[in-house]
């Protein structure tokens, strides 16, 4: 029985489908992408609840029933997550004699909501809902959720002879390296089936962001923008065009289910509310999702933020080519400079006498 | 190597980089090694095109000065011929100066153009030179004539280029992004508005062609696919920030894993020539040679990260030195990084005080965990 308490890192189960999983990672996974998806764009929220509201708010459409969950489990209204919020009586019936850990867990589980929003996320698990910050108790889960990350970003630390004594470009590469696959540009598979499974009205609507113009939405002119690169330059583009194959499907298949959120996040206006703490809690590149400059407004940890460089209409360069300091500089270089005084007459005469300016 | 300036109050080189021996006297505009050998070429505001031989036994490195021209205003972009002979260079002098540096010959002007030229490309497929300037237009040279081969008017001022033939993409003042098929390079591919809503700052086009990151001045990164059906897969993520200050992406840099790809093939196929019936062969053949689409960004707030596009990671985020890194890139096989750390004049004349300002040029010797994707992991708490 001991080992009954241990059961989040032994045994878990997903409350909808009954699945057992080894870890609760897993089990969050799983949730995420079976349970937890929305049906349109396939974000992935964290919770049943957030997958509603999102549905809702996102794509106008309302959701009442978790996906894929068995008859009786399919209630958007239990905040599920992991292990966590699992009414006591179906913890009790999946494991039978395990009574006294439920009272514990009743207490969470009788007041999923209030205790979410108290702040009582449980474990690093409960990181931030995002469905939370539409529930009206956002900045602190927020907040709270994007240290997380670090784990994320550790680094594999072994040293390996990779790069060192190798004379650059004198290998030959092989032409023939993963040309099995070639997504290159006509990749129109890899994820319109997902998309097309619903009312692909609101999907432009809802992608195409202010940022992101006519390009998007237009006609779908799929043709392959630079299709040569399979093809005729393929001495010069086997090398980068070879590799390829075997990076996309590896990381694209295993992305798909991934990126929906981060994408969405990124081009969607609106999206960043729902940005999901979550989201971030993996190793992702920072928080993508969360676009400050799209919706400020509704940012206000953004909002005290301001630009080191903010002068839209002018580079660096430009302003500081402008400064006086250059200018006199330049000109006692010139004069200084005698080869490139030299230089300047005979480039000059040589572009007098040919160039038609 | 830590020995730089002692009125310096922060830590200039925090990361214990490799200083490059005797810095250009003024910021670092741009720097590029040579595509076959460790020769490392930076100009500056001090009108200055310099060259270092930067040589490597293990982690021991050095840099040797070999060489210099000058320009007779601040330099702003260089680039190497893909033979490795020769340095373009332009500036504020609103020329290009071709400088066969290898052979010792001197410098001679190859392009000219109305405004200071930002940026500089050599097109190793179509034999010509890029330039990119300020006076709104794009020309191509052919070196042997003064007058361009074909001058393309663009929408704005041009801030920033890349090219990986046959894509070429060009970022101008307004935040449009021109896209160009060099197959085609009379007309624009295709012509948008950035996916950030700041001032474009620099970009770089994937080893694959298929897309290109942006960076702008509010410490974000776009990704972005060129063919519609993977507009899906477009996103951009914050960087370059601290607290309250958000700065500039400066510098994005694609590792060039393509010789380590080659060499991975190259070593599996010598490996494995005794047994290339082995039916396996192609699936072992295959899997080391992953291109890695991983980058360097560089911003103003003197930080410099390694990222991974693909799996959405930062690889490895270095210590913030105590300046801007305004400028920064690989060699050829990607076993060196070089930035540099200067005033970038992101904070204005007013705080840039000549008397003080130093200049630094560090190489980083990126590990193997910084610059080579990580498989996506399936089961660590992501998404």
């Amino acid at each position: 029985m001991g080992k009954k308490k241990k059961r989040v890192s032994s045994k878990v189960w997903c409350y909808y489908c009954d699945r057992e999983f080894d870890d609760e990672k897993i089990l969050v996974q799983h949730q995420k992408a079976k349970h937890f998806k929305c049906h349109v764009c396939h974000k992935k929220l964290s919770t049943a609840g957030g997958m509603a509201i999102h549905v809702l708010q996102v794509h106008k459409e309302s959701v009442t029933k978790v996906p894929n969950a068995k008859p009786g489990r399919e209630s958007t209204d239990i905040e599920i997550y992991g292990m966590q919020g699992i009414p006591p009586d179906i913890l009790a019936a999946h494991y039978g004699e395990d009574e006294e850990e439920a009272p514990s867990k009743a207490a969470k589980v009788d007041t999923p909501y209030t205790q979410l929003v108290g702040g009582v996320v449980p474990g690093q698990l409960g990181v931030g809902y995002p469905p939370q910050s539409t529930l009206g108790a956002m900045q602190p889960i927020y907040s709270t959720a994007v240290p997380i990350p670090p784990a994320g970003w550790s680094v594999a630390p072994r040293p390996q002879p990779w790069y060192p004594q190798h004379p650059a470009g004198s290998i030959p590469p092989p032409a023939h390296v993963g040309f099995a696959q070639q997504p290159l540009f006509p990749v129109q598979n890899v994820r319109p089936p997902l998309a097309s499974t619903a009312s692909p009205a609101l999907q432009p609507a809802q992608v195409v962001p202010p940022g992101i113009p006519s390009s998007t939405p237009p006609v779908p002119v799929s043709q392959p923008l630079f299709p040569v690169v399979n093809n005729n330059t393929a001495t010069q583009s086997s090398p980068f065009s070879a590799p390829i194959p075997s990076s996309i499907p590896a990381s694209a298949s295993a992305e798909i289910k991934g990126p929906v959120d981060a994408h969405s996040g990124g081009s969607l206006t609106n999206s960043h509310s729902y940005a999901s703490g979550p989201n971030t809690g993996g190793p992702s590149i920072g928080p993508p999702p969360v676009i400050a400059n799209k919706a400020p407004a509704t940012q206000p940890a953004v909002n005290e933020v301001y630009l080191v460089w903010e002068d839209e209409a002018m580079s660096m360069e430009e302003r500081r080519m402008s400064s006086a300091k250059y200018q006199v500089h330049d000109e006692t270089t010139q004069m200084s400079s005698i080869d490139a005084a030299i230089d300047r007459r005979i480039s000059e005469s040589r572009l007098a006498g040919r160039m038609a300016f | 190597m830590a020995t730089f300036g002692t009125a310096v109050a922060t830590n200039q080189n925090p990361n214990k980089s490799v200083e490059v021996a005797q810095p250009p006297s003024d910021s670092v505009s741009s720097l590029c090694f040579s595509p076959k050998a460790n020769f490392l070429v930076a100009t500056s505001w001090d009108n200055q095109v310099r060259c270092w031989e930067i040589s490597r036994s293990g982690a021991a490195v050095a840099s040797v000065p070999k060489a210099s021209i000058s320009h007779d205003q601040p330099v702003l972009c260089s680039t190497w011929k893909d033979d490795g002979t020769t340095v373009f260079s332009g500036g504020c002098d609103k020329q290009v100066k071709m400088w066969p540096l290898l052979s010792g010959g001197q410098p001679v002007t190859v392009a000219m153009h109305d405004a200071p030229i930002k940026e500089v490309a050599w097109i190793p497929e179509l034999n010509l030179l890029v330039t990119g300037s300020w006076d709104k237009t794009l020309k191509y040279w052919d070196t042997r004539q003064s007058n361009p081969v074909h001058t393309q008017q663009l929408p704005d001022r041009c801030y920033a280029l890349t090219v990986k033939h046959p894509l070429m993409v060009v970022g101008t003042a307004d935040r449009n992004l021109i896209v160009f098929n060099l197959n085609n390079p009379q007309t624009e591919f295709k012509r948008i508005p950035s996916p950030l809503k700041y001032q474009t700052r620099c970009v770089a086009a994937f080893p694959d062609q298929q897309g290109f990151l942006v960076g702008s001045i509010e410490g974000r990164v776009g990704v972005h696919h060129l063919d519609d059906s993977q507009q899906s897969k477009n996103f951009t993520f914050k960087c370059h920030r601290d607290g309250s200050e958000i700065y500039s992406v400066n510098s994005l840099n694609f590792h060039p894993a393509l010789n380590l790809c080659s060499l991975w093939s190259y070593i599996l196929q010598r490996i494995f020539i005794h047994q290339l019936k082995c039916p396996f062969f192609c699936e072992d053949f295959d899997a080391p040679a992953q291109i890695h689409h991983t980058f360097a960004t560089a911003g103003s707030d003197g930080a410099f990260n390694f990222w991974d596009k693909d799996s959405k990671q930062r690889l490895k985020a270095m210590s913030r030195c105590g300046q801007p890194i305004p400028c920064s890139t690989f060699n050829s096989d990607g076993s060196i990084f070089a930035y540099s750390v200067c005033y970038d004049w992101s904070k204005g004349a007013e705080n840039h005080n000549p008397a003080t300002a130093k200049t630094y040029i560090y190489l980083h010797l990126p590990q193997e965990s910084e610059v080579k994707g990580k498989p996506r992991v399936g089961t660590s708490g992501r998404k």
